[in-house]
Protein backbone atom coordinates (compact mmCIF):
# COMPACT_ATOMS: atom_id res chain seq x y z
CA UNK A 1 0.00 0.00 0.00
CA UNK A 2 3.10 2.48 0.19
CA UNK A 3 3.67 3.19 -3.29
CA UNK A 4 0.04 4.19 -3.98
CA UNK A 5 -0.48 7.35 -6.12
CA UNK A 6 -2.47 10.14 -4.72
CA UNK A 7 -5.22 12.26 -6.00
CA UNK A 8 -4.15 15.73 -5.50
CA UNK A 9 -6.93 15.89 -2.92
CA UNK A 10 -5.80 13.31 -1.12
CA UNK A 11 -5.45 15.31 2.15
CA UNK A 12 -9.10 16.90 1.99
CA UNK A 13 -10.05 13.31 1.89
CA UNK A 14 -8.44 12.09 4.56
CA UNK A 15 -9.39 15.61 6.74
CA UNK A 16 -13.30 13.97 5.47
CA UNK A 17 -12.63 10.86 7.31
CA UNK A 18 -12.93 9.02 3.66
CA UNK A 19 -12.13 5.23 3.48
CA UNK A 20 -9.70 4.82 0.64
CA UNK A 21 -8.93 2.09 -0.95
CA UNK A 22 -6.62 0.95 -3.81
CA UNK A 23 -8.31 1.94 -7.01
CA UNK A 24 -6.18 1.07 -10.27
CA UNK A 25 -3.21 1.76 -8.38
CA UNK A 26 -4.44 4.92 -6.78
CA UNK A 27 -5.57 5.79 -2.95
CA UNK A 28 -9.03 7.01 -3.42
CA UNK A 29 -12.14 8.01 -1.42
CA UNK A 30 -14.76 4.57 -1.12
CA UNK A 31 -17.10 6.33 1.01
CA UNK A 32 -17.25 9.29 3.27
CA UNK A 33 -18.81 9.98 7.27
CA UNK A 34 -22.11 11.50 7.52
CA UNK A 35 -22.68 9.34 3.90
CA UNK A 36 -21.97 5.79 2.92
CA UNK A 37 -22.70 4.42 -0.28
CA UNK A 38 -26.16 4.01 -0.30
CA UNK A 39 -26.89 7.68 1.20
CA UNK A 40 -24.34 9.04 -1.37
CA UNK A 41 -25.85 7.13 -4.12
CA UNK A 42 -29.20 8.37 -3.15
CA UNK A 43 -27.81 11.87 -3.07
CA UNK A 44 -27.02 11.90 -7.03
CA UNK A 45 -29.95 10.18 -7.92
CA UNK A 46 -32.34 12.76 -6.12
CA UNK A 47 -30.10 15.82 -5.25
CA UNK A 48 -26.41 16.25 -6.21
CA UNK A 49 -22.87 14.11 -5.69
CA UNK A 50 -19.23 15.43 -5.74
CA UNK A 51 -16.63 12.74 -6.83
CA UNK A 52 -13.16 13.04 -6.75
CA UNK A 53 -12.30 10.81 -10.04
CA UNK A 54 -8.67 12.80 -10.12
CA UNK A 55 -7.62 9.20 -11.19
CA UNK A 56 -8.61 9.23 -14.48
CA UNK A 57 -6.14 9.20 -16.61
CA UNK A 58 -5.00 12.47 -19.22
CA UNK A 59 -3.62 12.35 -22.40
CA UNK A 60 -2.85 14.52 -25.15
CA UNK A 61 -2.73 13.71 -28.86
CA UNK A 62 -1.57 16.71 -30.65
CA UNK A 63 0.03 17.76 -33.82
CA UNK A 64 -0.89 17.72 -37.41
CA UNK A 65 -3.54 15.07 -38.25
CA UNK A 66 -3.88 14.20 -34.44
CA UNK A 67 -8.05 13.46 -34.96
CA UNK A 68 -7.28 11.28 -37.77
CA UNK A 69 -4.35 9.51 -36.62
CA UNK A 70 -6.31 8.77 -32.85
CA UNK A 71 -9.76 7.65 -35.28
CA UNK A 72 -7.54 5.66 -37.10
CA UNK A 73 -6.72 3.65 -33.66
CA UNK A 74 -9.63 3.61 -31.26
CA UNK A 75 -13.12 2.67 -32.32
CA UNK A 76 -15.51 5.35 -32.38
CA UNK A 77 -15.93 7.69 -35.26
CA UNK A 78 -14.60 10.72 -34.39
CA UNK A 79 -16.06 12.44 -37.64
CA UNK A 80 -19.18 12.46 -35.96
CA UNK A 81 -18.45 14.73 -33.84
CA UNK A 82 -17.31 18.64 -33.76
CA UNK A 83 -14.74 20.58 -32.08
CA UNK A 84 -16.14 20.89 -28.81
CA UNK A 85 -17.50 17.31 -28.41
CA UNK A 86 -16.80 14.34 -26.54
CA UNK A 87 -17.30 10.43 -27.04
CA UNK A 88 -16.97 7.36 -25.56
CA UNK A 89 -14.87 5.11 -27.22
CA UNK A 90 -12.04 2.18 -26.97
CA UNK A 91 -8.97 1.04 -27.83
CA UNK A 92 -8.72 -2.36 -28.96
CA UNK A 93 -6.01 -4.84 -29.55
CA UNK A 94 -5.58 -6.53 -32.74
CA UNK A 95 -7.66 -9.49 -31.03
CA UNK A 96 -10.29 -7.78 -31.00
CA UNK A 97 -10.08 -7.38 -26.74
CA UNK A 98 -11.03 -4.25 -24.88
CA UNK A 99 -7.11 -2.63 -24.04
CA UNK A 100 -9.87 0.40 -22.50
CA UNK A 101 -12.36 2.19 -23.03
CA UNK A 102 -12.27 5.95 -22.54
CA UNK A 103 -13.83 9.49 -23.33
CA UNK A 104 -12.36 11.52 -26.30
CA UNK A 105 -12.55 15.25 -26.44
CA UNK A 106 -11.87 16.59 -29.97
CA UNK A 107 -10.61 20.07 -29.09
CA UNK A 108 -9.42 20.67 -32.91
CA UNK A 109 -8.54 19.04 -35.58
CA UNK A 110 -4.71 19.00 -34.64
CA UNK A 111 -6.05 18.60 -30.86
CA UNK A 112 -8.10 15.36 -29.03
CA UNK A 113 -7.39 15.25 -25.29
CA UNK A 114 -8.29 11.93 -23.81
CA UNK A 115 -9.59 10.46 -19.94
CA UNK A 116 -8.76 6.91 -19.81
CA UNK A 117 -9.20 4.59 -17.07
CA UNK A 118 -6.54 5.23 -14.43
CA UNK A 119 -4.96 1.49 -14.54
CA UNK A 120 -4.23 1.60 -18.26
CA UNK A 121 -3.78 4.70 -19.55
CA UNK A 122 0.03 4.24 -19.47
CA UNK A 123 -0.67 1.30 -22.03
CA UNK A 124 -2.60 3.69 -23.92
CA UNK A 125 -0.10 5.90 -24.03
CA UNK A 126 2.45 3.45 -25.14
CA UNK A 127 0.32 1.76 -27.84
CA UNK A 128 -0.97 5.50 -29.10
CA UNK A 129 2.55 6.62 -28.70
CA UNK A 130 4.02 3.39 -30.75
CA UNK A 131 1.68 4.10 -33.97
CA UNK A 132 2.15 7.81 -33.98
CA UNK A 133 3.16 9.40 -37.51
CA UNK A 134 6.15 11.59 -37.36
CA UNK A 135 4.49 15.28 -36.03
CA UNK A 136 2.08 13.66 -33.68
CA UNK A 137 2.60 14.01 -29.97
CA UNK A 138 1.20 11.33 -27.78
CA UNK A 139 1.58 13.02 -23.97
CA UNK A 140 0.96 11.22 -20.75
CA UNK A 141 -0.86 14.11 -19.04
CA UNK A 142 -2.14 12.05 -15.38
CA UNK A 143 -1.29 14.45 -13.46
CA UNK A 144 -1.32 17.53 -15.27
CA UNK A 145 -4.90 17.17 -14.31
CA UNK A 146 -7.80 16.64 -11.62
CA UNK A 147 -11.37 15.85 -12.46
CA UNK A 148 -13.92 16.33 -10.61
CA UNK A 149 -18.06 14.64 -11.10
CA UNK A 150 -20.56 17.09 -10.50
CA UNK A 151 -23.81 14.80 -10.99
CA UNK A 152 -27.24 14.66 -10.24
CA UNK A 153 -30.76 16.94 -10.99
CA UNK A 154 -29.24 19.87 -9.03
CA UNK A 155 -25.91 19.90 -10.76
CA UNK A 156 -26.73 23.11 -12.76
CA UNK A 157 -27.29 25.19 -9.17
CA UNK A 158 -24.12 23.96 -8.36
CA UNK A 159 -22.55 25.36 -11.85
CA UNK A 160 -24.06 28.42 -11.53
CA UNK A 161 -23.34 29.27 -7.61
CA UNK A 162 -19.61 29.13 -9.12
CA UNK A 163 -20.26 31.31 -12.26
CA UNK A 164 -19.53 28.06 -14.85
CA UNK A 165 -20.92 27.25 -17.50
CA UNK A 166 -24.08 25.12 -17.80
CA UNK A 167 -26.29 25.51 -20.68
CA UNK A 168 -24.40 23.16 -23.20
CA UNK A 169 -25.55 19.99 -24.46
CA UNK A 170 -25.00 16.38 -23.37
CA UNK A 171 -21.32 15.18 -24.52
CA UNK A 172 -20.37 18.39 -25.07
CA UNK A 173 -17.28 20.87 -23.45
CA UNK A 174 -16.66 24.54 -22.77
CA UNK A 175 -13.14 25.94 -21.99
CA UNK A 176 -13.69 28.48 -19.47
CA UNK A 177 -12.07 29.92 -15.85
CA UNK A 178 -13.01 29.87 -12.46
CA UNK A 179 -11.53 32.31 -10.52
CA UNK A 180 -9.10 33.56 -12.74
CA UNK A 181 -7.33 29.54 -13.34
CA UNK A 182 -8.46 27.85 -16.70
CA UNK A 183 -11.09 24.80 -16.61
CA UNK A 184 -12.92 22.82 -18.68
CA UNK A 185 -16.44 22.27 -18.11
CA UNK A 186 -17.76 18.58 -19.86
CA UNK A 187 -21.63 17.71 -19.46
CA UNK A 188 -20.09 14.06 -19.09
CA UNK A 189 -19.86 11.34 -16.27
CA UNK A 190 -20.62 8.00 -15.03
CA UNK A 191 -23.42 8.01 -13.53
CA UNK A 192 -26.51 7.80 -15.45
CA UNK A 193 -27.67 11.45 -14.47
CA UNK A 194 -27.70 15.14 -15.62
CA UNK A 195 -23.84 16.48 -14.50
CA UNK A 196 -20.50 17.71 -15.21
CA UNK A 197 -17.35 17.03 -15.17
CA UNK A 198 -14.66 19.99 -14.31
CA UNK A 199 -11.13 19.59 -15.19
CA UNK A 200 -8.41 22.29 -13.88
CA UNK A 201 -4.82 21.95 -13.62
CA UNK A 202 -3.98 19.41 -10.99
CA UNK A 203 -2.40 22.08 -8.50
CA UNK A 204 -5.85 23.97 -8.24
CA UNK A 205 -7.80 20.95 -8.17
CA UNK A 206 -8.20 21.48 -4.12
CA UNK A 207 -9.61 25.23 -4.72
CA UNK A 208 -12.26 24.21 -7.25
CA UNK A 209 -12.94 21.08 -5.28
CA UNK A 210 -13.65 23.48 -1.92
CA UNK A 211 -15.63 25.74 -3.84
CA UNK A 212 -17.64 23.18 -5.78
CA UNK A 213 -18.47 21.04 -2.66
CA UNK A 214 -19.69 23.78 -0.67
CA UNK A 215 -22.17 24.72 -3.92
CA UNK A 216 -23.27 20.94 -3.54
CA UNK A 217 -23.47 21.40 0.36
CA UNK A 218 -25.59 24.08 -0.08
CA UNK A 219 -27.59 22.33 -2.38
CA UNK A 220 -28.38 19.56 -0.54
CA UNK A 221 -25.85 17.13 -1.68
CA UNK A 222 -22.69 14.99 -0.32
CA UNK A 223 -19.44 14.20 -1.51
CA UNK A 224 -19.56 10.78 -3.19
CA UNK A 225 -17.09 8.10 -3.21
CA UNK A 226 -15.84 5.44 -5.78
CA UNK A 227 -18.98 3.04 -3.91
CA UNK A 228 -21.33 5.21 -4.76
CA UNK A 229 -19.88 5.68 -8.33
CA UNK A 230 -19.82 1.66 -8.79
CA UNK A 231 -23.81 0.88 -7.59
CA UNK A 232 -24.46 4.15 -9.76
CA UNK A 233 -23.03 2.79 -12.81
CA UNK A 234 -24.04 -0.77 -12.63
CA UNK A 235 -27.51 0.60 -12.50
CA UNK A 236 -26.91 1.71 -15.30
CA UNK A 237 -25.26 -0.78 -17.33
CA UNK A 238 -22.28 1.22 -17.90
CA UNK A 239 -19.27 -1.22 -17.92
CA UNK A 240 -16.05 -0.83 -15.82
CA UNK A 241 -13.42 -2.16 -17.32
CA UNK A 242 -11.46 -5.13 -16.00
CA UNK A 243 -14.72 -6.30 -14.82
CA UNK A 244 -17.17 -5.93 -17.94
CA UNK A 245 -14.56 -5.38 -20.73
CA UNK A 246 -10.95 -6.79 -20.73
CA UNK A 247 -8.82 -8.41 -23.20
CA UNK A 248 -11.49 -10.93 -23.17
CA UNK A 249 -13.79 -9.09 -23.53
CA UNK A 250 -15.19 -7.32 -27.13
CA UNK A 251 -17.40 -4.26 -28.14
CA UNK A 252 -19.25 -6.99 -29.42
CA UNK A 253 -19.67 -9.20 -26.60
CA UNK A 254 -20.12 -6.00 -24.24
CA UNK A 255 -23.21 -4.78 -26.44
CA UNK A 256 -21.34 -1.73 -27.27
CA UNK A 257 -21.33 -2.20 -30.98
CA UNK A 258 -22.62 1.39 -30.89
CA UNK A 259 -19.22 2.74 -29.99
CA UNK A 260 -17.66 0.67 -32.91
CA UNK A 261 -17.04 3.29 -36.32
CA UNK A 262 -17.73 0.38 -38.66
CA UNK A 263 -17.75 2.21 -41.79
CA UNK A 264 -14.11 3.20 -40.65
CA UNK A 265 -11.38 2.28 -43.09
CA UNK A 266 -9.14 1.21 -40.38
CA UNK A 267 -9.07 0.84 -36.30
CA UNK A 268 -7.06 -1.34 -34.12
CA UNK A 269 -9.15 -4.91 -33.73
CA UNK A 270 -11.58 -4.15 -36.72
CA UNK A 271 -10.66 -7.52 -38.71
CA UNK A 272 -11.48 -9.49 -36.15
CA UNK A 273 -14.13 -7.47 -34.85
CA UNK A 274 -16.23 -7.15 -37.79
CA UNK A 275 -15.33 -11.29 -37.97
CA UNK A 276 -16.88 -11.95 -34.87
CA UNK A 277 -20.12 -9.34 -35.77
CA UNK A 278 -20.89 -11.18 -38.75
CA UNK A 279 -19.73 -15.31 -37.40
CA UNK A 280 -22.46 -14.12 -33.99
CA UNK A 281 -19.93 -15.04 -32.20
CA UNK A 282 -19.11 -14.80 -28.41
CA UNK A 283 -21.24 -14.30 -25.44
CA UNK A 284 -23.26 -11.47 -24.84
CA UNK A 285 -23.72 -8.67 -21.94
CA UNK A 286 -27.11 -8.85 -20.17
CA UNK A 287 -28.85 -7.64 -17.57
CA UNK A 288 -29.79 -9.90 -14.28
CA UNK A 289 -32.13 -8.92 -12.14
CA UNK A 290 -32.36 -10.98 -8.54
CA UNK A 291 -35.81 -12.39 -8.22
CA UNK A 292 -35.01 -14.12 -5.18
CA UNK A 293 -33.04 -13.03 -2.23
CA UNK A 294 -29.12 -12.20 -2.80
CA UNK A 295 -26.22 -10.46 -4.62
CA UNK A 296 -24.63 -11.54 -7.62
CA UNK A 297 -21.06 -10.66 -7.21
CA UNK A 298 -18.35 -11.03 -10.04
CA UNK A 299 -17.29 -14.43 -11.78
CA UNK A 300 -20.46 -16.20 -10.01
CA UNK A 301 -21.52 -18.48 -12.70
CA UNK A 302 -25.26 -18.08 -14.28
CA UNK A 303 -27.06 -21.68 -15.09
CA UNK A 304 -30.48 -22.31 -16.97
CA UNK A 305 -33.07 -24.04 -15.45
CA UNK A 306 -32.44 -27.32 -16.42
CA UNK A 307 -29.02 -26.30 -14.38
CA UNK A 308 -26.37 -25.86 -17.50
CA UNK A 309 -23.94 -23.39 -16.99
CA UNK A 310 -24.88 -20.74 -19.38
CA UNK A 311 -22.18 -17.73 -18.36
CA UNK A 312 -20.79 -15.79 -15.60
CA UNK A 313 -21.48 -12.55 -13.52
CA UNK A 314 -18.92 -9.55 -14.86
CA UNK A 315 -20.38 -6.81 -12.07
CA UNK A 316 -22.82 -7.34 -9.07
CA UNK A 317 -24.35 -5.07 -6.65
CA UNK A 318 -27.05 -4.28 -4.49
CA UNK A 319 -29.02 -2.18 -6.37
CA UNK A 320 -30.05 1.32 -3.76
CA UNK A 321 -32.59 2.78 -6.12
CA UNK A 322 -34.34 -0.81 -6.77
CA UNK A 323 -33.49 -2.33 -3.21
CA UNK A 324 -32.45 -5.82 -5.06
CA UNK A 325 -29.75 -7.04 -6.21
CA UNK A 326 -28.41 -7.01 -10.06
CA UNK A 327 -25.61 -7.86 -12.17
CA UNK A 328 -23.82 -7.60 -15.95
CA UNK A 329 -23.42 -10.79 -16.88
CA UNK A 330 -21.95 -12.46 -19.81
CA UNK A 331 -24.27 -15.27 -21.32
CA UNK A 332 -24.68 -17.55 -24.33
CA UNK A 333 -26.31 -16.15 -26.93
CA UNK A 334 -29.06 -18.86 -26.32
CA UNK A 335 -30.26 -17.30 -23.42
CA UNK A 336 -32.72 -14.61 -24.56
CA UNK A 337 -34.36 -11.32 -22.59
CA UNK A 338 -36.86 -12.52 -20.21
CA UNK A 339 -35.45 -16.10 -19.52
CA UNK A 340 -35.24 -17.17 -16.12
CA UNK A 341 -31.57 -17.95 -14.53
CA UNK A 342 -29.97 -19.12 -11.40
CA UNK A 343 -26.62 -17.86 -10.09
CA UNK A 344 -24.13 -19.60 -8.15
CA UNK A 345 -24.03 -16.97 -5.42
CA UNK A 346 -21.19 -19.03 -2.89
CA UNK A 347 -23.10 -22.18 -3.21
CA UNK A 348 -26.29 -20.60 -2.95
CA UNK A 349 -29.07 -20.60 -5.97
CA UNK A 350 -30.16 -16.75 -6.22
CA UNK A 351 -32.75 -16.92 -9.28
CA UNK A 352 -32.51 -13.73 -11.26
CA UNK A 353 -34.39 -12.90 -14.75
CA UNK A 354 -32.19 -11.91 -17.82
CA UNK A 355 -33.34 -8.39 -18.91
CA UNK A 356 -31.61 -5.60 -21.09
CA UNK A 357 -29.95 -2.44 -18.76
CA UNK A 358 -30.05 0.37 -17.54
CA UNK A 359 -31.73 -0.98 -14.53
CA UNK A 360 -32.91 2.36 -13.79
CA UNK A 361 -33.87 5.29 -16.62
CA UNK A 362 -31.18 7.31 -17.40
CA UNK A 363 -31.40 11.27 -16.50
CA UNK A 364 -28.37 12.53 -18.54
CA UNK A 365 -30.28 13.92 -21.01
CA UNK A 366 -32.96 15.92 -18.95
CA UNK A 367 -33.02 19.35 -18.13
CA UNK B 1 -20.60 6.89 13.51
CA UNK B 2 -16.95 7.49 14.77
CA UNK B 3 -18.01 7.51 18.36
CA UNK B 4 -18.07 3.33 18.10
CA UNK B 5 -19.37 1.81 21.36
CA UNK B 6 -18.58 -1.57 23.12
CA UNK B 7 -21.00 -2.28 25.92
CA UNK B 8 -19.55 -3.48 29.09
CA UNK B 9 -22.16 -5.93 29.55
CA UNK B 10 -21.45 -7.87 26.23
CA UNK B 11 -19.32 -10.74 25.40
CA UNK B 12 -17.34 -10.43 21.75
CA UNK B 13 -15.10 -12.74 19.75
CA UNK B 14 -12.05 -11.94 17.62
CA UNK B 15 -14.36 -12.42 14.50
CA UNK B 16 -16.60 -8.92 15.67
CA UNK B 17 -19.40 -10.40 17.17
CA UNK B 18 -21.29 -10.13 20.44
CA UNK B 19 -23.41 -11.54 22.92
CA UNK B 20 -25.85 -10.78 25.74
CA UNK B 21 -27.10 -13.77 27.80
CA UNK B 22 -30.96 -13.60 27.88
CA UNK B 23 -31.98 -16.78 30.54
CA UNK B 24 -30.20 -20.14 28.73
CA UNK B 25 -30.11 -18.55 25.29
CA UNK B 26 -27.58 -16.07 24.08
CA UNK B 27 -28.22 -13.40 21.49
CA UNK B 28 -25.41 -12.76 18.89
CA UNK B 29 -24.96 -9.74 16.46
CA UNK B 30 -21.67 -8.02 15.03
CA UNK B 31 -20.15 -5.08 17.23
CA UNK B 32 -20.13 -1.39 15.92
CA UNK B 33 -16.69 -1.82 14.40
CA UNK B 34 -17.98 -4.48 11.86
CA UNK B 35 -20.31 -2.80 10.38
CA UNK B 36 -18.77 0.22 10.28
CA UNK B 37 -15.80 -1.63 8.17
CA UNK B 38 -18.36 -3.72 5.70
CA UNK B 39 -20.59 0.05 5.38
CA UNK B 40 -24.28 -0.05 4.25
CA UNK B 41 -25.58 -3.25 5.51
CA UNK B 42 -28.12 -4.96 2.46
CA UNK B 43 -28.82 -8.44 3.12
CA UNK B 44 -28.29 -10.78 5.69
CA UNK B 45 -28.11 -14.20 5.94
CA UNK B 46 -28.99 -16.09 8.73
CA UNK B 47 -28.83 -20.12 10.39
CA UNK B 48 -32.44 -21.47 10.34
CA UNK B 49 -33.90 -22.14 14.32
CA UNK B 50 -33.62 -25.50 15.32
CA UNK B 51 -29.57 -25.52 13.17
CA UNK B 52 -27.52 -26.85 15.75
CA UNK B 53 -24.31 -25.31 15.13
CA UNK B 54 -20.51 -25.59 16.65
CA UNK B 55 -18.16 -23.04 17.66
CA UNK B 56 -16.41 -21.80 14.71
CA UNK B 57 -18.90 -22.89 11.94
CA UNK B 58 -19.93 -19.77 9.06
CA UNK B 59 -23.38 -19.98 10.16
CA UNK B 60 -24.48 -16.92 7.96
CA UNK B 61 -23.37 -13.76 5.93
CA UNK B 62 -24.16 -10.43 6.03
CA UNK B 63 -23.70 -8.76 2.77
CA UNK B 64 -22.75 -4.76 2.21
CA UNK B 65 -23.04 -2.94 -1.38
CA UNK B 66 -19.23 -3.35 -1.70
CA UNK B 67 -18.12 -6.94 0.50
CA UNK B 68 -19.77 -10.04 1.93
CA UNK B 69 -18.43 -11.31 4.67
CA UNK B 70 -19.15 -14.61 7.17
CA UNK B 71 -20.84 -14.96 10.18
CA UNK B 72 -19.00 -17.60 12.63
CA UNK B 73 -21.58 -19.16 15.45
CA UNK B 74 -19.29 -17.91 18.39
CA UNK B 75 -20.20 -20.95 20.30
CA UNK B 76 -21.38 -24.38 19.81
CA UNK B 77 -25.39 -24.88 20.42
CA UNK B 78 -29.11 -24.36 19.19
CA UNK B 79 -30.24 -21.40 17.05
CA UNK B 80 -33.54 -20.66 18.74
CA UNK B 81 -34.84 -17.29 17.08
CA UNK B 82 -33.59 -15.08 14.44
CA UNK B 83 -34.04 -11.78 13.92
CA UNK B 84 -37.11 -11.28 11.02
CA UNK B 85 -36.69 -7.05 10.92
CA UNK B 86 -33.44 -8.08 8.79
CA UNK B 87 -35.15 -9.52 6.07
CA UNK B 88 -37.26 -6.19 4.99
CA UNK B 89 -34.27 -3.38 7.27
CA UNK B 90 -30.87 -4.97 7.20
CA UNK B 91 -29.76 -1.61 7.65
CA UNK B 92 -30.84 -1.96 11.13
CA UNK B 93 -27.10 -3.81 11.44
CA UNK B 94 -25.68 -0.30 11.15
CA UNK B 95 -28.03 1.85 13.06
CA UNK B 96 -28.40 -0.23 15.97
CA UNK B 97 -25.83 -2.74 16.02
CA UNK B 98 -26.54 -4.07 19.82
CA UNK B 99 -30.28 -3.75 19.75
CA UNK B 100 -32.89 -3.85 16.86
CA UNK B 101 -29.72 -5.04 14.51
CA UNK B 102 -29.29 -8.43 15.88
CA UNK B 103 -29.17 -11.04 14.05
CA UNK B 104 -30.56 -14.61 15.79
CA UNK B 105 -30.13 -16.14 19.47
CA UNK B 106 -29.03 -19.69 20.57
CA UNK B 107 -29.01 -21.79 23.03
CA UNK B 108 -25.11 -22.63 23.91
CA UNK B 109 -24.30 -26.49 24.49
CA UNK B 110 -21.98 -25.49 27.61
CA UNK B 111 -22.82 -21.91 28.84
CA UNK B 112 -18.80 -21.77 30.12
CA UNK B 113 -18.31 -20.75 26.56
CA UNK B 114 -19.79 -17.90 26.60
CA UNK B 115 -18.11 -16.76 29.91
CA UNK B 116 -14.96 -17.63 28.37
CA UNK B 117 -15.21 -15.51 25.55
CA UNK B 118 -13.65 -11.36 25.66
CA UNK B 119 -15.66 -8.73 27.89
CA UNK B 120 -15.24 -5.41 25.91
CA UNK B 121 -11.98 -4.45 27.27
CA UNK B 122 -10.41 -7.24 25.86
CA UNK B 123 -12.10 -6.96 23.01
CA UNK B 124 -10.87 -3.24 22.03
CA UNK B 125 -7.62 -4.18 23.34
CA UNK B 126 -7.11 -6.38 20.26
CA UNK B 127 -9.19 -3.34 17.82
CA UNK B 128 -6.24 -1.36 18.33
Amino acid sequence: MTDLRRSPLHDRHVALGAKMADFGGWSMPIEYPGGGVVAEHTAVRERVGLFDVSHLGKARVSGPGAAAFVNACLTNDLRRIGPGQAQYTMCCDESGGVVDDLIQYLRADDDVFLVPNAANTAEVVRRLAAAAPEGVLVEDRHEGYGVLAVQGPRSDEVLRRLGLPTDHDYMSFVETTWDGLPVIVCRTGYTGERGYEIIPAWDVTASVWDALLEAVRAEGGLPAGLGARDTLRTEMGYPLHGNDLSLDITPVMAGAAWAVGWDKDTFWGKDALVAQRVAKDGRLMRGLVVTGRGIPRSHCAVRDASGALVGEVTSGTFSPSRKQGIALALLDRSVTLGDEVVVDVRGRDVAATVTRPPFVEAGVRSS
Amino acid sequence: MSDLEYPAGLRYTAEHEWLRTEGDTVRVGITAFAQEALGDVVYVSLPAVGDSVAAGDTCGEVESTKSVSDLYAPVSGEVTAVNPALDATPELVNTDPYGEGWMYELRPADSADVDALLDADAYTAQLS
